[in-house]
């Protein structure tokens, strides 16, 4: 019984030890997410009119802006994060297993800042969930984005980390400390037998394998918000959703590439995070990435070729309007990192520092082509007789944008501290009780 | 009994969403105007049963043993 007993100082992986440049990060973290809290604030008392959004045509603006890009973006990196952890588990890539929950974390936390997206764009945020859940129509897009990717996507996420993470949370349990009522909670009476294993070991299968369909229906329906739309021309085409699925997996892949270098580097996880997951990240990376280049060449031509006249207004303003520095330099930032992961991938080198900003420089792009499929085909893809309007997003709502990317930076800053972001493995559990 | 209980759960589940589907979808409406779901929180009852089915996946690991 002796042997059971742990000091605080040996929880694995820095647990409940709160270093200097930890609270420094939490810290800054905080005071952005009180000032985008401030932002909503004023956006909840005094209405949407502190926001730069206005009615399409009537008064030449944008009713859905960078609040719904980033609904989007959010729920396109929510894709990359349980996508791989499922692959891990049904395809047995052990290589990869290092980084499975922090990716299944990284999906967690960016649906759930998909959510408040949506909800910081209602103007009366209650009125909207309530008459959602009364009135929805199935046969809408956005019944199963609300449906599907918020509701049954996070639930079956949640569940799929809370299952996997039950094994470690029975190991942190014999910790005695501030956190143990959290890890015994979390492990419900777990005893690692070979009988809960294997259970497990079913369980997770059957989870991934019903999560995967589940997701690809998932993006490709919130790509159908947009592409069904018959009137709205720059929307309306067949290749949103899978364009959607392809620009989903580029940024998700790229946030686990910059995610698990960070974590690398703060745990000293160089055996455990090795150049070898990196290499499948670039590839996988650079594959997703080669895809959604190739659509948007696609699409880049056909709006070049002979459009009509209200897609030819539109396809000047992208190419060579208001809206041309966002498309070139989306396109910049997109190209560029396929090439240099290109490069790495037929040196068979590569660079964790080279992915990380192609993993930086991927997102900007992909928060870019987002924010380009939502605004412009609003301002400039009007089909009645109205003049070309324009949308600039206010202060309160990048403050707000802000405030809630430094949400997703606390809660996986904060969850660092509480639970294994990596897997315990039997050496780092023998380490720690000796 | 705990494949039991799994089956069970994710049958709730998934009648749950087909009354949640079929009481939200305006299969065989007259018209626009008598589209509104059939009962009040129709898709609620939809999205309750997407949840109730991936609770399989707790039931099927949480359930207890048996005691002998």
């Amino acid at each position: 019984m002796a042997t059971d007993v742990r000091s605080k100082e040996q929880l694995p992986q820095g647990v409940g030890r709160f270093s200097a440049g930890w609270k420094v990060f939490i810290a800054l973290a905080f005071v952005v997410f009180a000032f985008g809290v401030f932002a909503y604030t004023r956006e909840l008392s005094n209405g949407m009119v502190e926001t730069g959004m206005r009615d399409v045509g009537t008064m030449g603006g944008a009713t859905w802006g960078i609040y719904i890009a980033m609904v989007v973006y959010f729920i396109g990196v929510s894709f990359a994060g349980i996508t791989v952890a499922a692959l891990i588990r049904i395809l047995r890539l052990e290589k990869l297993r290092s980084i499975a929950r922090m990716a299944e974390l990284l999906t967690v936390v960016s649906l759930i800042l998909g959510a408040l997206a949506i909800i910081v764009d209602l103007g009366q945020p209650v009125r909207g969930v309530i008459n959602l859940f009364r009135y929805a129509r199935p046969q809408s897009p956005f019944f199963g984005t609300f449906s599907l990717v918020i509701a049954g996507y996070l639930f079956a996420s949640l569940v799929y980390l809370y299952l996997g993470g039950r094994r470690d949370a029975a190991v942190m349990a014999k910790y005695p400390g501030r956190l143990q009522w959290f890890h015994r909670w979390w492990a419900a009476g777990y005893e690692d037998t070979e009988e809960e294993r294997e259970r497990h070991h079913k369980s997770s299968f059957w989870m991934a394998l019903a999560i995967v369909p589940l997701l690809i229906i998932a993006h490709s329906t919130l790509g159908f918000v947009f592409g069904l739309q018959v009137g709205r021309p720059g929307w309306y085409g067949t290749l949103q959703a899978p364009a959607f699925v392809a620009l989903a997996g580029v940024s998700g892949i790229g946030h686990i590439v910059i995610l698990s270098a960070i974590i690398r580097r703060v745990l000293r996880a160089e055996a455990r995070i090795t150049e070898a997951v990196f290499a499948w990240l670039g590839k996988i990376l650079l594959l997703f990435l080669a895809v959604y280049v190739y659509f948007m060449s696609v699409e880049l031509f056909t709006l070049l070729y002979a459009t009509p006249e209200v897609e030819k207004r539109l396809s000047d303003a992208l190419i060579s309007g208001e809206y041309a520095w966002i498309y070139w330099g989306s396109v910049a930032v997109l190209v560029i990192p396929m090439a240099v992961l290109a490069w790495q991938a037929l040196n068979r080198r590569w660079n964790v520092g080279l992915l990380v900003a192609s993993g930086v420089l991927v997102n900007l792009g992909a928060i870019g082509k987002r924010y380009l499929i939502v605004v412009p085909s609003q301002t400039h893809g009007t089909l009645l007789p109205y003049e070309v309007g324009s949308y600039s997003p206010s202060w309160v709502e990048y403050g707000v944008v802000a405030g809630l990317f430094a949400l997703g930076a606390l809660l996986i800053g904060l969850f660092i501290k509480a639970f294994p972001v990596l897997p315990i493995d039997e050496g780092e559990e023998v380490m720690s009780r000796a | 009994m705990r494949k039991t209980w799994t089956w069970v759960t994710i049958l709730i589940g998934v009648v749950l969403m087909i009354i949640g589907y079929f009481g939200s979808a305006p299969w065989g409406a007259a018209g626009v105007r008598n589209s509104d779901p059939r009962f009040s929180f129709a898709p609620a009852l939809f999205v309750v049963g997407v949840v109730i089915a991936f609770s399989a996946a707790l039931v099927y690991e949480l359930l207890p043993r048996r005691r002998r």
